[in-house]
C-alpha cells in the first residue's frame, strides 16, 4: 500500500496545483466575473483615458469550414463599439462553406469595413498562416488582430484588447478562452477542459511564473513589431505559431500581456474524435516545446492519478473512497471556476468532469508514442519547438513499428 | 445562388432537434432558404396509427400550434439570419409494401391536409393552396434503415403532372432515374439529426422570397444541387 500513498501524495499535489490555478484565474479576472456579454472584463467606460486610446485595427479572420455558431462569432466582430477598424475574412477556397456565412455577415453590415479575400497562398506548412497571408497583405491599419473563427466577443472587446497597448513596452496582447454551450459529449468535454485546465494553466503561467503565454485565438500586435519579428513568414512552418510569435516579440524586449478580457469559444456539436484530435495535437505541441515540463501536466491531473489505484488494486473501500473524493473535489472546483468566469454551462455537465479528466490522462501519453499531427486535413511530423515537416511514414520512428517488423519476420519464417 | 434545404424534420415529428435549434443550426451555417417538413402520417392504417400514438406526426389538432411556432421562428430566422423559412409537411403514406408507400412534401402550406386523402385530392388541395408538391426519396435508398417509398415512381405516368419537383438527391442518395426522365428536381437532407446538415442541398438562382423560390422550383430553371460538406 506504500504505492497507494504515493498516488495519494501526487493527487494531493495536483489538487493544490489546481487550487493555485483557480487563484490565478480569480486574480487575473478579479472582480470582473459578473460582467455579461462576450467578455467578463473591460475598461471602465467612464474613464475618459480608456476611451481615447482607439487606434485603428485590422482584424484578420482566417476561415475554414463551419464552426459551431459561426454566424454569431463573425457577426460579433461587426458589432464592436470602436471608431475605426476593418475586418478581413480570409479563405483559401471559394467553395468553403464558411465563405457563404462570411458573405452573409458582410451583406448584413454594409456600414462596416468588411472584405473577403479568397486566395490559396502556400508559403509554408502551417495552414492557418497560409490562410492568413492574403489578409495580412491587404490589412491597412497599424494594429493587427489575428482572431480565430470560433470565438465570439462582446461589443467592448476591441477597446479592451487594445488598452494594454497604451504602454509602448507591450508588444502582444492575447485573451483567455472561455468554453460555452455543449450538446454532445465531445463539446461538453471541450468546454470543461477549456474552462479548467486551459484557462487555469494560461492564467497560472502568466500570474505566478511570469511566462509569456499566448493564446492564438486572439492576438493583437503592432504591425511594425510583427514585421520586426519576421512577420508571418517567420512562423510559416511551426504548429504553435502563437507561442513562437510571443517568444519572438518577448525576445525583442517587449511585453506579452494576457488581457483580463475572456473570449467565448462556443462548442455545441463537437464529436469525441475531434476532442481527441485537438488535444493530442496540443499535447504533442506542448511536449515538443516544454520537454520534461510536460510531465507536470500528468501530475496535475489529480483525478487521473486518483483513479490509478482502482486500476491496480481493484475496487476496495480505500481506492473507491480516494478516487471518489478527489473526483468530487475536482468537480466542485470546476463548477466554482465556471461560476467565477460566468461560463453558462448546465450543472449536469460537471458530473462528466472526472470522466473527462481520466480521458485527458490517457491522451497525455499520445505525444510520447507518436510525432505525427493531423490539422485541417493535413498530416505532419512535429519536431522541436513545434517545427513541422511533411509526414512520410518511417517505420523506425513509429512507436508501433515493432508490430510491422514482427509481422514481417513471422511471415518470412512461415514460408515453406 | 441561394443555398436551400427543403426537407427538414424537427421534434414536432420524428426529428431529434427542436425547431429553434434547427433554425439556429441552419442559420449559423449560412443557409438562405429552408423548409420545415414534419411528417403527417396516414392515421387510417396501422403504421400511421402507431406513428400518431408515438407522437411522431403532426395531427390536425396540433397543426395550428405547429404553424404558429413555425411563423414565429420564421420571423426570427429572417430578422437574425436573413433566412427564409417555408412552412411545410411531409405527407407520409406508409405501408408494409414499399410499392404502396409514398412520401410527399407540401411546401408553403397554409391549412392542414390529411395524409389519409387519396392522391388526387391531396394534389388538388395543394394546388388550391398554391403549395409546392415534391415527391421525396422516390426510388431505392441505400440506407438499410430507411424504407423505400416507390408508389409515386411506379405510378409516375399518372401522377407526374401533379408533382412540381422530384427529389433527385436525398441526404446521401442520388436517384439518377429522375435525371434520365428529365423530371424537375431539387435535393434535400431529410434532416433528422445534426449530422444530416452535411448532405445534398439545392442551389437556386433567384431572389430570396417565397414567390420567386416557388417559381424557380416550378420552372426548374436556375436549379442546381450541391453536396454540402464541411
Amino acid at each position: 500500500m506504500d504505492l497507494f500513498w504515493i498516488f495519494a501524495a501526487i493527487s494531493g499535489l495536483g489538487l493544490v496545483g489546481y487550487a493555485m490555478q483557480i487563484l490565478a484565474i480569480r486574480r487575473h479576472l478579479g472582480g470582473q466575473e459578473n460582467r455579461q456579454g462576450g467578455g467578463a472584463a473591460h475598461p471602465d467606460p467612464d474613464s475618459s483615458a480608456s476611451l481615447e486610446f482607439t487606434d485603428p485595427i485590422s482584424v484578420l479572420k482566417p476561415l475554414k469550414g463551419l464552426d459551431d455558431n459561426l454566424f454569431d462569432n463573425l457577426e460579433s466582430f461587426c458589432l464592436q463599439d470602436y471608431p475605426l477598424y476593418e475586418i478581413i475574412f480570409s479563405l483559401q477556397d471559394r467553395n468553403d462553406p464558411a465563405h457563404k456565412v462570411a458573405a452573409k455577415v458582410q451583406e448584413r453590415h454594409p456600414d462596416r469595413d468588411i472584405s473577403i479575400v479568397v486566395e490559396d497562398c502556400q508559403i509554408g506548412l502551417n495552414p492557418k498562416v497560409n490562410n492568413l497571408l492574403a489578409a495580412y497583405r491587404r490589412a491597412k491599419h497599424p494594429y493587427i488582430l489575428i482572431s480565430d473563427s470560433n470565438v465570439r466577443v462582446g461589443p467592448d472587446y476591441l477597446r479592451a484588447i487594445i488598452e494594454p497597448m497604451r504602454n509602448p513596452a507591450v508588444g502582444l496582447v492575447s485573451n483567455p478562452i472561455r468554453g460555452m454551450g455543449g450538446r454532445t459529449l465531445g463539446a461538453i468535454f471541450e468546454n470543461l477542459h477549456l474552462n479548467s485546465f486551459i484557462m487555469g494553466s494560461v492564467c497560472f503561467l502568466d500570474r505566478f511564473l511570469r511566462m509569456p503565454c499566448v493564446v492564438g485565438k486572439s492576438m493583437l500586435m503592432r504591425r511594425i513589431d510583427l514585421e520586426a519579428a519576421g512577420g508571418l513568414f517567420a512562423v510559416r512552418d511551426v504548429l504553435a505559431e502563437d507561442y513562437v510569435l510571443g517568444r519572438k516579440i518577448h525576445s525583442m524586449g517587449l511585453k506579452v500581456v494576457l488581457s483580463e478580457y475572456p473570449i467565448d469559444n462556443v462548442n455545441h456539436y463537437w464529436g469525441v474524435r475531434r476532442f481527441i484530435n485537438r488535444h493530442t495535437r496540443w499535447g504533442k505541441m506542448r511536449w515538443r516545446i516544454g520537454g520534461f515540463r510536460y510531465l507536470f501536466e500528468l501530475i496535475s491531473n489529480s483525478v487521473f492519478v486518483s483513479w490509478l489505484p482502482l486500476l491496480f488494486w481493484g475496487p476496495t473501500g480505500s481506492t473507491v473512497a480516494f478516487a471518489g473524493g478527489v473526483s468530487v473535489l475536482k468537480m466542485a472546483g470546476d463548477y466554482f471556476l465556471a461560476r467565477r468566469i460566468s461560463a453558462r454551462i448546465p450543472f449536469w455537465h460537471f458530473l462528466l468532469s472526472p470522466l473527462k479528466d481520466v480521458f485527458v490522462g490517457i491522451l497525455w501519453f499520445a505525444p510520447l508514442l507518436s510525432r505525427s499531427v493531423t490539422w485541417r486535413g493535413n498530416r505532419f511530423r512535429i519536431g522541436p519547438d513545434s517545427l513541422l515537416t511533411p509526414w512520410r511514414e518511417r517505420p523506425a520512428e513509429n512507436a508501433f513499428a515493432w508490430t510491422a517488423w514482427f509481422s514481417k519476420r513471422t511471415t518470412v519464417s512461415g514460408r515453406p | 445562388m441561394l443555398l436551400c434545404d427543403f426537407h427538414i424534420h424537427t421534434t414536432h415529428s420524428d426529428g431529434s432537434v427542436d425547431l429553434p435549434r434547427v433554425i439556429d443550426l441552419f442559420g449559423q451555417a449560412g443557409f438562405d432558404v429552408i423548409a420545415i417538413t414534419d411528417h403527417v402520417v396516414d392515421g387510417d392504417n396501422a403504421i400511421g396509427k402507431l406513428g400518431r400514438f408515438l407522437r411522431l406526426s403532426v395531427t390536425e389538432k396540433k397543426f395550428g400550434d405547429y404553424m404558429e411556432r413555425l411563423r414565429r421562428e420564421a420571423q426570427r430566422a429572417w430578422d437574425k439570419y436573413g433566412m427564409l423559412v417555408l412552412p411545410g409537411v411531409e405527407i407520409s403514406k406508409n405501408y408494409i409494401s414499399s410499392d404502396r408507400s409514398a412520401h410527399l412534401l407540401l411546401l408553403d402550406l397554409k391549412t392542414f391536409v390529411p395524409a389519409s386523402w387519396d392522391y388526387e385530392r391531396i394534389f388538388l388541395e395543394a394546388k388550391r393552396q398554391d403549395a409546392l408538391v415534391v415527391a421525396c426519396h422516390p426510388h431505392h435508398q441505400s440506407d438499410p434503415t430507411s424504407k423505400d417509398t416507390l408508389f409515386l415512381w411506379n405510378n409516375r405516368e399518372r401522377y407526374a403532372r401533379y408533382i412540381d419537383a422530384w427529389e433527385i438527391a436525398n441526404r446521401d442518395d442520388i436517384f439518377n432515374v429522375i435525371s434520365l426522365k428529365k423530371y424537375p428536381y431539387i435535393a434535400g437532407s431529410d434532416f433528422h439529426k445534426t449530422r444530416h446538415l452535411y448532405s445534398w442541398k439545392t442551389l437556386l438562382d433567384c431572389e430570396r422570397n417565397v414567390k420567386d423560390v416557388k417559381r424557380c422550383i416550378r420552372d426548374n430553371r436556375g436549379v442546381a444541387i450541391t453536396l454540402f460538406r464541411n
